[in-house]
């Protein structure tokens, strides 16, 4: 649905995008990720025809993003970070100016407008003053108007930023129910346990430069060995942290009480023995494992990693 | 069917709900009913109290006034109401929007423009009851009310595209607001004392250089077209023929210089079609202003001839 390959853009001697590659399958919900400043809404700006490339290449659903404008605003819908709205103007007259300038007007206007309204849960404000409207409601109406056309790509910068948890959840359940329904999304945001749980795809974007990309699953499995090791010891707890210091691939130590958290690059045989050699000299332990991988801790180690 | 523009569409239903839009209807016709009551009251009442007679030649300059007086809130309001046209909905983050739409930026400025046109519309059909009073005293024809109108639509044009070209290009509607104004400003006041400046250095020179007792009348000749683009000579010379203040624009002429006689006859025509075609060329720049992809054509075109020429040489 979304290809882009060699995507470079520069902003005088700062480069935002470099050389940037990547795929979006249909029906996917792909959770862009990267600091502030890596890229992302740049990438979303060229693919949704608001800025320009240096090179490099867009396709959307077999439409090119820098060369054909006019075809690409039928494929997508764009939400951008920050937006606002017309005041007085009713929710349903925003949605039928939409409407109208994709030449749907009168009733089937009213009908598909009170639809959509209808799929973000905006029925029943569908007479209330846009400006009345709380942050949340505003951004599902938002939502609700990139829908007014039927686009196959929806294109969300940030949708849940600035939303109470509820309003979060509920953005969640449309955006699941906008991909059952048949659309592509691409949807950046910094809540990142929300992405793992929304995205069926996901990508960190670091200095123009997509680091990793793929499934959720083959996200959160990566760089395994590089995930902690914490162990919880219960007695001869002097004797664990020796053993645990002279072992070859013990990289990193902390200690916290009796919870001992080391950076081990060895593989599952090397945790194995260093398991059986603590129980052998006595030492015992009530838990012994990887911290649990997410791409919270990824983007934070893969984040780090460029840094230094 | 016809389709109206969906951003005039939107905008004729947001300012028909603003406030904004009342309270100029009502200070615009107020300031003219004050104006065209105070006139009245000078040409009858108070000429009849110190002269005991009135005269009723003079009383065609209560056209002129009400007019004029109209002419002159254009020139306040219209770039008030277009400055913040674009530059409105970029403060209010919504043009980017308005561009992953449909919506050509050229749709968008004709659809900004047009609305301010209606807007300056109604208020000259909203004043219609006001410049009526002339009609109580005669000498002043429907087709010479029609002309007027026809000219507040073309000024409104002119002046709107200046407001909605600063729209485009600056960011805040204040900055814009400011600019168009000095434009207006500049044309209506800059252009008159361009006109004077050239004159006086050109008389300064002639006084220096001649040594004949009789004063030479300097002649700035082309340097007067300047003042095509004045709004306010565009009004001044509609005026010839309606009513007699025509005559202030001929002498106006006489003093700086002589002018081809078809540019004397038909200053109106040659003005607004020069405002016409500023106000294009201002439109067409704020539409290429609005557009995010400008110049990627051209880019693309060339790469494609760079690839084949690559293709070739291989």
């Amino acid at each position: 649905m979304l290809t882009i390959n060699n995507l470079t853009k520069k902003f005088g001697k700062y480069t935002a995008l470099n050389n940037l590659n990547l795929n979006i399958r249909e029906r996917e919900i792909y959770g862009f990720v990267g600091p502030n400043g890596a890229g992302k809404t740049t990438t979303m700006k060229i693919c949704a025809g608001l800025l320009k490339a240096d090179s490099g290449e867009v396709w959307v659903d077999g439409v090119s993003a820098l060369e054909n404008n006019k075809e690409l605003k039928k494929k997508i819908g764009y939400m951008p970070d920050f937006f606002g709205v017309y005041d007085n103007l009713k929710a349903i007259e925003y949605m039928e100016f939409y409407a109208s300038i994709y030449g749907i007007n009168g009733k089937g206007a009213r009908k598909l407008c009170m639809e959509l309204l209808d799929t973000v849960q905006l029925k029943e404000q569908y007479e209330s003053y846009v400006d009345t409207m709380s942050r949340g409601m505003k951004q599902r109406l938002c939502l609700a108007r990139c829908l007014v056309h039927g686009p196959k790509l929806l294109i969300l910068d940030e949708p849940a930023s600035g939303l109470d948890p509820r309003a979060r959840v509920l953005m969640k359940d449309i955006l699941k129910r906008l991909s059952g329904e048949g659309k592509t999304i691409l949807i950046s945001s910094h809540i990142l346990p929300e992405l793992v749980q929304v995205c069926t795809h996901a990508g960190i974007i670091e200095k123009g430069k997509l680091v990793i990309s793929g499934s959720m699953e083959e996200i959160t499995s990566a760089r395994g060995n590089s995930r902690p090791l914490v162990l919880k010891m219960v007695d001869n707890q002097e004797t664990i942290i020796r053993i645990i210091k002279e072992n070859p691939y013990t990289r990193k130590i902390t200690i916290l009480d009796n919870v001992v958290t080391l950076l081990f690059s060895g593989k599952e045989e090397d945790e194995a023995a260093l398991l059986g050699s603590i129980i052998q000299a006595g030492g015992v332990i009530s838990s012994f494992s990887r911290e649990e991988s997410s791409l919270e801790t990824l983007f934070l180690q893969i984040t780090h990693e460029e840094e230094t | 069917m016809l389709r109206l523009n969906p951003v005039y569409q939107k905008e004729l239903r947001t300012t028909a709900r603003s406030l904004r839009t009342y309270v100029i209807i009502f200070a615009v016709n107020g300031l003219l009913s004050l104006f065209g009551l105070f006139a009245l009251y000078l040409s009858f009442e108070y000429q009849q109290k110190i002269g005991n007679n009135v005269e009723y030649s003079a009383i065609l300059e209560i056209y002129s006034i009400i007019t004029g007086v109209e002419f002159f809130l254009l020139l306040l309001v219209v770039p008030a109401v277009t400055a913040g046209a674009i530059s409105g909905e970029k403060e209010r983050q919504t043009l980017e929007i308005l561009l992953t739409t449909k919506l050509t930026p050229g749709s968008i400025i004709r659809g900004k423009l047009v609305a301010s046109i209606s807007m300056m519309l109604l208020l000259a059909f909203s004043s219609l009851p006001v410049i009526a009073l002339v009609f109580s005293i005669g000498g002043i024809t429907l087709r010479d009310l029609a002309e007027f109108l026809l000219l507040i639509l073309e000024t409104a044009i002119y002046l709107g595209s200046i407001g909605i070209f600063f729209s485009a290009l600056l960011k805040k509607s204040t900055s814009a607001t400011v600019a168009a104004y000095g434009t207006v400003l500049l044309l209506c006041l800059g252009t008159f004392g361009a006109v004077w400046g050239i004159h006086f250095l050109d008389q300064m020179h002639l006084n220096h250089a001649g040594d004949t007792v009789t004063a030479i009348q300097a002649d700035i000749g082309n340097w007067m077209l300047l003042l095509l683009v004045n709004p306010i000579v565009t009004y001044l010379s509609i005026l010839k023929g309606q009513a007699s203040t025509g005559r202030t624009l001929a002498s106006l002429y006489e003093k700086y210089g002589n002018l081809p006689e078809v540019l004397n006859e038909h200053w109106l025509l040659f003005s607004t079609v020069i405002q016409i075609v500023i106000a294009v060329i201002l439109l067409l720049s704020a539409a290429a202003i609005l557009n995010p992809l400008k110049g990627n054509k051209e880019r693309i075109k060339h790469k494609k001839q760079n690839t084949k020429k690559k293709v070739a040489n291989k």
